[in-house]
């Protein structure tokens, strides 16, 4: 098997370790993650959809047309990405007349949409194609963490056209995040948005901190150890997000966030070098070391 | 008698109100001399004026036609075709009020008979009052108040062409706003302004800084029992706003980012260095490590009119 590995943006420019992960964790599944050259920004749903559609979509489409020129389906870890890609996908091969707007603009750079591919998500391709058996051989340390599992929003939204899981009450990451030996421990408004998305972020910032506080207190009440998102925005609204709201609220939060490549990293026994989870500004520390007094009980420090 | 009254008021319910609200305020006083009956209409009265206010928010334009006619909006009315539609309505009106009249008692009967003849000039003049009573109830200035010339139905068709045309299906619920965690916080309000999108309050929707405070999470159209696209919806009318110069400087700055490197967030040196610790290309392979695939995207956004929308000045490389 083999899948067109579309990064994106924060992903790659600040999280690395997520797309270390990835790599080597496809490695071991023997699934080839095939570069796609020139990519650019996805771009984001809810800040360039906002601002101009048929930018939007074209530049969308532009990103699709890289794969469709390599004949893969695209994989993201990202759920901005993932929305993005997904709904222009869907959008032109149902719409024959946008479909005919936005090939008009990409012809002048020599490209043209088919619609002869799909968009996937990494936690999709995980729980589907790959299959949590198979997933749970690679499993070397399980992780003896209670995780707040944060789905996102364009992960499995608007339902009605990306059905990967009920919307509502989905179960797909948490059976993913189980794999590892994590317990994924249910926590009020789990579904609720992290406050980044929209444009939010860059435009009301307050707002944003709002929503991502009531986001940790309720996982805090919860008792967590960390929270594993499927979403670099989202990671990056939890770590820098969360400085962020101690800031504002003169509040000590300090839940570490591991994108799921990078607990599954874990799992597989890499590094937090490797997953380059000392870059984060919420230390992973504590959760790390609450790893390595499981993993000494069971060995006996050795 | 009291009884049997306040059986019959139960029964008309509303009508009965109406016909309080309509007939003048010396009736009201008459009715109000018998306490036992008085309470409950009294009551209903509120209620049926809750409902009023959320039906003018709440109903088909032409519907809302109706209600704003009653608020005196009357002399808003130019074109003959609108002309007829206030005829029209007062005739609703008339209607309305015939029934309840008959189901009056016979004190306030007389009274309402006798202004029956004047019941045109008679509905201005309680307009007026429930005008009034309605600026002490919504707290509105008069000049907030919106009128037909607040609507642009080309405002509303924009929604429509874009295959967004579920918006006319909205019977105003309010699911939206219960489930919004943007509004929970902010002024953000999306049933309200799903509403003004249909009805075509243009610069009330574009204008408001609120359009501005949802993140795109779906939890309304997830929850929206007529499968509403409201995030397209949203999306659609900030589209509009961007056209009409309401794009805050940091959305601008976003998007030159992608114009300027094809990333809207780009890497740093830090990263760079991160990447290369762990093994990975200092670049990554997209438009970072492609600078004719970067033109591509800028010539996507030259085509598109993307630059002219945020001020992307191309001989500079910045916002202007």
């Amino acid at each position: 098997m083999e899948i067109a590995y579309f990064l994106g943006c924060i992903m790659n420019n600040r999280y690395p370790g997520i797309e270390k992960a990835t790599r080597i964790l496809f490695d071991k599944l023997d699934i080839e993650l095939k570069d796609m050259e020139g990519a650019s920004c996805c771009p984001a749903p809810g800040v360039f959809g906002s601002f101009d559609k048929k930018t939007w979509a074209s530049i969308a489409a532009r990103n699709i047309t890289i794969a469709e020129d390599m004949d893969s389906d695209i994989m993201t870890e990202c759920n901005g990405c993932f929305g993005s890609l997904f709904e222009t996908n869907h959008m032109l091969k149902h719409d024959a007349d946008m479909k005919n707007e936005i090939n008009e603009v990409l012809a002048e750079t020599d490209r043209e949409f088919k619609g002869s591919i799909d968009i996937k998500h990494l936690a999709e391709i995980l729980y589907n194609d790959v299959g949590l058996d198979k997933l749970s051989d690679l499993v070397t340390n399980p992780l003896n963490l209670n995780v707040a599992v944060h789905y996102g929003c364009h992960f499995l939204r608007p339902s009605d056209e990306i059905q990967i899981d009920n919307a509502e009450k989905p179960t797909i990451l948490d059976d993913l995040v189980e794999v590892t030996g994590a317990k994924s421990v249910p926590y009020k408004d789990k579904m609720m948005c992290c406050g980044a998305g929209g444009g939010l972020r860059s435009r009301d910032i307050d707002v944003t901190a709002s929503f991502t506080k009531e986001k940790l207190e309720n996982m805090t009440d919860a008792g967590v150890d960390a929270i594993v998102d499927v979403c670099p925005f989202c990671h990056l609204q939890f770590d820098v997000g969360q400085t962020e709201v101690n800031k504002m609220y003169k509040t000590e939060y300090g839940i570490p966030v591991f994108h799921l490549a990078q607990l599954l990293g874990l799992a597989m026994g890499l590094g937090s070098d490797e997953l380059t989870l000392d870059s984060h500004l919420i230390d992973s520390a504590p959760a790390l070391a609450k790893l390595v007094t499981e993993s000494d009980k069971i060995t006996g420090g050795e | 008698m009291s009884v049997f009254k306040r059986l019959k008021a139960l029964f008309t319910g509303a009508k009965n109100d109406v016909i309080e609200k309509n007939s003048d305020d010396k009736v009201l006083n008459q009715k109000k001399s018998d306490k036992s009956a008085d309470l409950r209409p009294k009551q209903t009265d509120s209620n049926t004026k809750n409902e009023k206010t959320h039906s003018s928010e709440s109903k088909t334009p032409e519907v809302n036609k109706v209600d704003k006619t009653e608020n005196k909006v009357v002399e808003d009315f130019e074109t003959p075709n609108t002309e007829k539609k206030v005829t029209k309505t007062k005739i609703d009106v008339v209607g309305v009020e015939t029934p309840t009249v008959s189901s009056e008692d016979e004190k306030s009967e007389e009274k309402v008979v006798g202004e029956d003849n004047e019941l045109k000039d008679d509905s201005k003049d309680d307009s007026k009052n429930k005008e009034e009573k309605r600026d002490t109830m919504t707290l509105l200035n008069e000049n907030e108040k919106l009128t037909l010339k607040n609507v642009d139905p080309e405002f509303t068709e924009i929604f429509k062409d874009a295959g967004i045309d579920s918006v006319k299906i909205c019977f105003q619920c309010g699911t939206c706003t219960g489930g919004c965690p943007s509004g929970r916080r902010t002024p953000y309000r999306v049933r309200q302004l799903v509403r003004k999108c249909l009805v075509g309050l243009k610069d009330e929707v574009i204008s408001d800084d609120a359009l501005w405070m949802c993140t795109t999470c779906y939890t309304c159209q997830e929850r929206c029992p007529r499968e509403i696209k409201i995030v397209e919806i949203v999306k659609m009318a900030r589209n509009v706003a961007a056209q009409n110069g309401f794009m805050a400087p940091a959305h601008k700055a976003t998007g030159s980012f992608v114009i300027k490197t094809g990333h809207g967030v780009p890497i740093n040196d830090a990263t760079m260095e991160l990447r290369k610790r762990v093994g990975l290309d200092e670049l990554p392979p997209t438009t970072h490590s492609h600078p004719e695939a970067l033109e591509e995207v800028q010539k996507i956004c030259e085509i598109t009119g993307f630059d002219d929308l945020i001020g992307f000045n191309k001989a500079t490389g910045e916002l202007e």
